[in-house]
């Protein structure tokens, strides 16, 4: 087992190595046990795929590979190991600091010829040549009408689902092992990444159905989904940040995850006390022009007022007690909320009183 | 390569072709032919740098996707993915989505918004050409095939009807019956060529194996398929135009009987609210007369099958005899309409020759009937005077068979029963058709008459003199056990013996 361990690791420095300049100084041996070890490799991981404890084992040493910072590259997980072999592949054939001999060698490896009964060779070489094809499928694919010009909803778009998926992935993948602590590489992500993407991807990833038919049987998302909200909660900027996306899809996330419509709430319920009502103009503004507008706060408090209930019902009684702490008055002009009440859809000011569920801290 | 500069030009814009390296097997063609060009030996720096110019090609091959989405890139890199890992979820969502797409645009009638514009569904099409035998691309192709846009021209390019009608034929996608039956009805070509396919695979198979036959014949989906008269048409105006250019062949007779079998199973499977009339399958026929053609031997007892053939023989001679005096349509529609359900004339003959030896007393009048049932049957284009004189000569026939099992005391030989078949006495040698009809009286004789058991094998040793007529009893004797199995006949002794003989003549070609 410890043999095991320490080839894993030797193999996750090999592939990180493969991409960079070193392989300068491979020569044709050095790649073709490089490419065995792949090969045995995958072999591990196809006769270890369904033994949990072993599985379990790996997966931690390639944990801690990680670092603070989140999966680099390398080995990153158990999965990856049934893939070494196409991704050792890539990187040399990629790398141009490869030596002559030594690329020789490689393509010897990888396309034996004709005749040749080497069924592990061909197996490698159908996996490649079908990773070719289907690279060439998607660039096929994004070239037809269908997705240039015209942006789909965002709940629709395929690009923005897959990568939803592996965010979501990644976390299970974290949390299969105790040590996985997501804040850490969660956080870089969001230093790294674009922001605006980031948040797309994470509320597209939210609103996933808890229950996925995944091929090796109903996979659960929930945990991995729980694990994104709470990281969410915590981090105070990108929970503004995120707030920040369009009105209906936070209407949809609220309804789905309780905890966040809370934040969600309170957050509202911030913005609209910065605004007051400038006489001259009629209309209510903010001293900020960074903070939110009142068209804004309208919009998103009338699509909350349409969600069914109960997340309907806190939004006005929250709307009902802030109008009432800032005296209950009837007239436009005076409080924010009352505005906001009397310009929301009339059939969805009916409020049904079932108890204050929410408390507006004082 | 020194004598031809350009193919370097070639090759290098062909790895740079997407719609190229999405085709079936091409990549691991231009893979190969880059690898024989490798100098296993390089002696100058120019040969260097043709290895380093080939691996920087294969390279580009393999993995030359970039999504050129920064955004994309940079997301999936911090997750610390490479393509390999996200590329097949991406295509498998991308091709939902399209999916998705293409059935929401097909449901909402009058949403505009909704619709998918028939360019981008032409394109669309387009860019599947390359990749049908793509699995991941499975259900985008059917849902195109069955997509039906608001227009009334055809939306989708032919080249990929083309192109899925060949994949299917060669087995390498696998689409469901809807689908395939769509693409037929939106693409006469293909449904031409599927036919042809079928033909092509009847006549290199091995002859006079009904079964194999009907395997094939089921494979191809051209029976369910039919179920639509449109198809249906189609077909049966092929088979009957392979028919006539061989001049009525036997193996193009046994298809066209074992598809209608196929195709009258299917048609009675499909629970379709709309049932189509009988007159649109058979134009040419009146309904009342494909109706009782259509009727299965095996729902009626067999002690009324007699009467059944009767009614078939007179409704039948109705429609020829009629059709001769006055009317412009000729006899062969009705012929051809017969032949489809060539059950009927092995039934008759069956009948009529265990009917004339095991009880000579019946009525004159059935056995008129079955007679003149068989006489159309294999003469078609027959006078009425010519067919009266073969009828006559049948029954001169079956009364020398009847004799010969009259009260004998030794056992029938085989050169008795080809006299009584009036085989040697070949008065007119342009009659193979007629011997046709009475070489399976004799055969029927043989099965069902018990006397006739013994002479089995030396009889058919003598009848089959010719390598033709060998093929000819072959098939007869497959057709019969097909037959009997189908219609669950419960005739051991001589369904025995049949196989017996079968197996002899099989082992003699």
């Amino acid at each position: 087992m410890d043999a095991l361990l320490q080839q894993l690791e030797r193999f996750s420095e090999v592939l990180s190595v493969s991409r960079t300049n070193h392989v300068s100084t491979w020569g044709p041996e050095t790649v073709r046990r490089a490419l065995q070890w792949a090969r045995y490799l995958r072999q591990v991981y196809r006769r270890f795929g369904s033994h949990g404890r072993i599985r379990a084992a790996l997966e931690r040493r390639l944990r801690i590979h990680w670092g603070p910072e989140g999966p680099k590259s390398g080995l990153t997980s158990f999965r990856a190991l049934g893939r070494g072999d196409v991704l050792l592949s890539l990187n040399l054939l990629q790398n141009r600091a490869l030596g002559d001999a030594a690329g020789r060698a490689l393509l010897q490896q990888l396309f034996p010829g004709a005749g040749t009964g080497d069924a592990d060779a061909e197996a490698l070489q159908t996996r490649l040549v079908r990773l070719a094809r289907r690279r060439a499928a998607l660039l096929l694919l994004r070239e037809t009408d269908c997705f240039r010009g015209g942006s789909p909803g965002l709940l629709e778009d395929p690009v923005l689902l897959t990568q939803a998926q592996l965010l979501l992935g990644r976390l299970q993948e974290a949390g299969e092992t105790e040590t996985g602590d997501p804040s850490g590489w969660l956080g870089r992500l969001w230093t790294r990444a674009p922001r605006v993407h980031f948040l797309q991807v994470m509320a597209v990833a939210l609103l996933q159905p808890l229950e996925e038919l995944g091929p090796s049987g109903p996979k659960s998302l929930g945990e991995e989904i729980h694990v994104l909200v709470r990281w969410l909660l915590e981090q105070s900027e990108v929970l503004a940040a995120f707030c920040r996306l369009p009105a209906g899809l936070l209407t949809s996330i609220a309804e789905r995850h309780p905890a966040l419509s809370r934040a969600y709430l309170v957050l509202l319920t911030d913005w609209g006390q910065k605004l007051h009502y400038d006489l001259q103009e009629g209309a209510w503004v903010s001293a900020d022009s960074q903070d939110v507008p009142w068209e804004e706060l309208l919009r998103r408090f009338q699509s909350l007022s349409q969600a069914p209930p109960p997340l309907k019902d806190e939004v006005l009684t929250l709307l009902e007690s802030c109008k009432a702490r800032d005296g209950n008055f009837e007239v436009a002009g005076l409080s924010v909320w009352t505005d906001l009440l009397l310009d929301l859809p009339s059939s969805a000011s009916k409020l049904c009183l079932g108890g204050d569920k929410f408390e507006v801290p004082a | 390569m020194e004598r031809f500069p350009t193919i370097g030009q070639l090759l290098a814009k062909t790895c740079s072709n997407p719609f190229v390296l999405a085709y079936d097997e091409s990549q691991k063609f231009l893979i190969q032919c880059l690898c024989c060009l490798i100098n296993k030996e390089p002696q100058n720096s120019g040969d260097s740098k043709l290895n380093s110019w080939i691996r920087g090609l294969l390279s580009h091959i393999l993995s030359a996707f970039r999504f050129n989405i920064k955004e994309f890139d940079l997301f999936t890199q911090g997750l610390g993915y490479e393509p390999v890992d996200y590329c097949p979820a991406l295509l498998k969502n991308m091709v939902l989505s399209l999916v998705s797409k293409l059935r929401e645009s097909h449901l909402n009638g009058f949403n505009t918004r909704r619709r998918m514009a028939p360019e981008r569904v032409a394109s669309l099409s387009q860019v599947c050409i390359p990749l049908v035998t793509l699995p991941d691309f499975e259900p985008l192709v059917e849902a195109l095939l069955i997509y039906h846009g608001h227009e009334p021209q055809e939306v989708l390019c032919p080249a990929f009807f083309k192109a899925v009608n060949e994949a299917f034929l060669l087995k390498k996608i696998s689409l469901p019956t809807s689908a395939v039956v769509s693409l037929w009805l939106r693409h006469l070509p293909s449904l031409e060529k599927a036919v042809l396919h079928l033909f092509t695979k009847l006549i290199s198979s091995e002859r006079n194996c009904l079964r194999r036959i009907e395997c094939f014949i089921k494979d191809s989906l051209l029976p369910q398929a039919a179920c639509h008269p449109a198809i249906f048409r189609v077909v049966d105006e092929m088979f009957r135009f392979a028919l006539m250019e061989t001049d009525g062949a036997l193996e193009v007779l046994a298809a066209v009987q074992v598809f209608t079998r196929c195709f009258v199973e299917a048609l009675e499977k499909e629970n379709k609210q709309l049932k189509f009339a009988l007159k649109t399958y058979f134009p040419h026929i009146s309904p009342s007369l494909t109706a009782v053609l259509l009727q299965h031997p095996r729902d009626t007892p067999q002690g009324c099958h007699h009467q059944l053939l009767q009614h078939v023989s007179l409704m039948l001679r109705k429609a020829v005899e009629d059709q001769a005096c006055g009317s412009c349509r000729d006899p062969f529609e009705s012929w051809f309409l017969f032949i489809h359900f060539g059950g009927w004339a092995d039934l008759a003959a069956e009948h009529l020759l265990r009917s004339a030896v095991e009880a000579p007393a019946a009525a004159e009048a059935p056995v008129a009937a079955l007679l003149w049932l068989l006489a159309f049957y294999y003469r078609p284009l027959d006078s009425h005077q010519q067919r009266a004189q073969t009828m006559v000569e049948m029954e001169a026939v079956l009364s020398r068979l009847r004799f010969l099992t009259l009260s004998r005391s030794s056992p029938i030989s085989a050169e008795e029963l080809r006299a009584a078949a009036g085989e040697d006495s070949h008065e007119d040698p342009m009659q193979p058709v007629c011997g046709r009809l009475i070489r399976h009286l004799l055969l029927n004789f043989l099965l069902w008459v018990p006397a006739g058991h013994a002479a089995a094998h030396d009889t058919i040793t003598l009848m089959a003199c010719t390598d033709e007529i060998s093929h000819e009893i072959t098939g007869f004797l497959d057709q019969t056990l097909y037959r009997w199995d189908h219609l669950c006949t419960e005739a051991p002794r001589p369904a025995k013996l049949a196989r017996e003989l079968l197996q002899e003549l099989r082992a003699r070609v």
